[in-house]
């Protein structure tokens, strides 16, 4: 199934436009300055904000169409989401937050001991570390068995071991799914290190000069951020 | 010792405060939630009965439930029976009068949820309905109860507004406090005294128990 | 004056630094004689009277009269007799009580609050409605008895004397169980009639001279020859401020210049 968007929205600052498609197990990654409109995109497209104009179109499926007033809500949509933070629920314990809307329980363990969560069960989300409960949200949002899944800077708030450990375990998994992926982040190493397609997003409109500016081909194949390297990293152990 | 007169308290407290739990719920949703034109004038009639004396409220919901009186002149009609000076008139009024108290609370608590939870509910396909009976109030546990808790004791406390539409009928509207008030004045001063002394304990374990409930919320 | 010596002992400091240091000794000297002087020139001229509710309107007219006559001005609280009963007996600042019964007059005396009592009215209760089709049956029994009459207000017989002749009507008339579904309870004579009189109930038990107010002369009434005579009593109380007042006072209530008043209003 392939995604693909026109919105257009007035926002406080800025007018966001913009036109994109994702097909299915390709991961687009939206990448910009902080305020420029990227949170919003990823809420039009599940459903919680409503663009001022345009389509979304899921495969043959219209999940928005300003002109014939068509606006599917996000329950409907069938979707996974992975919030900064909180998207788990407080009351309830791991298990019972990716088992929450999960299509088969029995896939909610095998995703707890793919991201490696197991012993955790149990407990709630006040008494694990940020990263444990990234990685559940990310089995709460699998466990749904999503026609799209939208990430939205999901790793921003963890330090950089736990972050750099979350990546490559979502790289491996990209080549497992079979929907397509937005994923945004301000980082571009990680933008770089994940996307199949990156799609720059400055004041909400695609920038690709913004891309250019900021980035430079080193010799070699890795194209690297202009701006503050990532340090390598030794650890001793 | 009047046993009947607390009897008559704590029903009241009781029922007045199961029935608010069910009817300030949505509204306390409505003002957390929702924007709409207005909304502030529909806040501050919410919380009216906080601001005006219970002699007040008493004097017009003796018109309202009066046998001339809109709400009261539909009830006989439809029944036959009067509203005011009976135990359903007195637990309107009680309603009423602690409307605000049950409302607060527990529109605080809901709003201290935050939004991004209610979206990931609604992506994860829980209906607003759904997401109401099992986020919103699983998480405001402890707002909630610490209304519960305030409107009992609000209500147990009732004396103005019962003393105006009650009509003090043993055994259906009279009420503990107005009973105290009553053995004062045939000079009955150690009945009042053991009466008044009854509320000390059932008011204290009840404030205990939001103290309670307050610090549990705060893992 | 009382008021003013709070405010004075409270905000004494600020009131100091206000004034300059010539003042200071007027001022000084202008507030020890009035907060040590018991019987300061501007007492003399009030008493302060606690009345019976049922009566507010004759109560009104005989003290206009006297401040007319004598020049001292009159301070009433209204309240239910046993409300006012128990004030007194916390130490509340009244110079004379005028009761709704001989009752409590009586045992202010026997605890020591007052020197002796003196009958200064006699009341009657009577059966008021705002709806004058009541009054149409051949006695007030039977106008109680018929199946529309709902509700009846009575002021609480264990607390307002006039609920008690009320009830002992009732009970004289073999009444007094049949009609208790029927009883409202008002906590004074006062409330009784405020719920006849909204129509909260088709009709109660009120004081004679409630039918001769504005309100009460919109419907009718019965009289209740079963009732006993309320007999109404008063006393000075000894921590009076203004005895003469006081006692210049109850002379007049006790005299003929009275009588009319309190005929009009239904009082013997």
């Amino acid at each position: 199934m392939t995604l693909s968007a026109t919105l257009k929205k007035r926002l406080k600052y800025f007018d966001l436009e913009l036109s994109f498609t994702c097909p299915t197990g390709r991961m687009m990654v939206m990448i910009g300055p902080s305020g420029g409109g990227k949170t919003t995109v990823i809420r039009m497209l599940a459903g919680l904000a409503k663009p001022d104009d345009g389509r979304i179109i899921f495969g043959d499926e219209v999940w928005f169409d300003a002109g014939q007033c068509i606006h599917i809500p996000p329950q409907k949509r069938r979707l996974g989401y992975v919030f900064q933070d909180y998207t788990l629920f407080p009351n309830l314990n791991l298990y019972d937050n990716a088992a929450f809307a999960a299509i088969d329980k029995k896939e909610v363990d095998v995703l707890f001991e793919l991201f490696k969560i197991d012993h955790l069960k149990k407990r709630r989300p006040h008494m694990v570390s940020g990263g444990e409960r990234q990685r559940c949200a990310i089995c709460q949002a699998l466990a749904r068995h999503p026609r799209l899944l939208l990430l939205d800077e999901p790793f921003s708030a963890l330090d950089v071991i736990t972050r750099r450990g979350l990546r490559e375990e979502l790289k491996n998994l990209k080549g497992k799914l079979s929907c397509p992926v937005i994923y945004v982040t301000h980082d571009i190493n990680e933008a770089l290190f994940l996307a199949d397609e990156i799609l720059p997003v400055v004041d909400g409109k695609n920038d690709d000069g913004w891309l250019q500016r900021t980035i430079t081909r080193e010799p070699g194949s890795q194209a690297v951020s202009k701006g503050a390297r990532e340090p390598r990293l030794s650890l001793v152990y | 010792m009047d046993y009947l007169a607390l009897y008559v308290t704590i029903k009241l407290a009781l029922v007045t405060t199961a029935v608010l739990m069910v009817i300030a719920a949505p509204i306390a949703y409505l003002l957390a939630y929702k924007h709409f034109p207005g909304k502030s004038f529909v806040e501050a009639l919410i919380y009216l009965p906080m601001a005006l004396p219970p002699t007040v409220i008493g004097f017009y919901l003796i018109i309202l439930m009066g046998p001339r009186g809109w709400v009261g002149g539909i009830w006989e009609s439809l029944t036959g029976g009067s509203l005011l000076f009976t135990f359903l008139g007195i637990t309107v009024a009680s309603i009423i009068y602690s409307i605000p108290f049950a409302v607060q609370p527990m529109k605080a608590a809901f709003q201290k949820i935050d939004r991004r939870l209610l979206d990931a509910a609604y992506i994860l396909g829980l209906s607003k309905r759904a997401t109401f009976m099992r986020v919103i109030i699983p998480n405001s546990v402890s707002g909630i109860a610490a209304s519960a808790v305030l409107v009992f004791l609000h209500s147990i406390g009732a004396f103005g507004v019962l003393l105006m539409v009650g009509g003090s009928i043993p055994g259906q509207t009279k009420v503990a406090s107005i009973a105290i008030y009553e053995a004062v004045e045939m000079m009955d001063y150690s009945a009042a005294g053991f009466l008044a002394l009854s509320f000390i304990p059932i008011s204290y374990a009840f404030l205990l128990l939001v103290n309670r409930l307050n610090e549990d919320s705060r893992i | 004056m009382f008021f003013v010596r709070l405010y004075v002992i409270y905000n004494t400091e600020n009131i100091f630094k206000e004034i300059s240091m010539k003042n200071k000794q007027f001022v000084l000297a202008f507030i020890l004689i009035t907060l040590m002087n018991p019987f300061s020139v501007l007492a003399q001229e009030k008493i302060s009277v606690a009345v019976a509710a049922n009566f507010i309107s004759a109560f009104k007219e005989i003290a206009t009269d006297f401040e007319k006559k004598t020049g001292v001005k009159v301070e009433a609280t209204f309240s239910s007799t046993g409300n006012l009963y128990s004030q007194i007996q916390n130490g509340a600042p009244y110079d004379v009580f005028l009761s709704a019964d001989e009752q409590r007059p009586d045992l202010l005396q026997k605890e020591g609050f007052t020197e002796g009592t003196f009958i200064y009215a006699r009341g009657q209760a009577v059966l008021w409605s705002a709806n004058k089709d009541f009054c149409n049956a051949s006695s007030w029994q039977d106008a109680l008895k018929n199946d529309k009459i709902k509700k009846i207000a009575i002021a609480n017989p264990l607390t307002a004397p006039y609920g008690a002749s009320a009830k002992a009507a009732l009970q004289k008339s073999g009444l007094w169980e049949v009609m208790q579904s029927k009883l409202v309870n008002g906590q004074d004579i006062a409330q009784a009639f405020q719920y006849a009189s909204t129509q909260a109930v088709d009709a109660g038990f009120c004081a004679l001279s409630a039918t001769s107010s504005p309100q009460g002369k919109v419907g009718c009434f019965y009289h209740i020859p079963e009732a006993p005579a309320i007999v109404q009593a008063g006393c000075i109380l000894k921590r009076t401020k203004n005895k003469v007042g006081a006692e210049l006072f109850i002379t007049y209530i006790m005299s003929d210049q009275t009588t009319l008043i309190k005929k009009k209003y239904g009082y013997r």
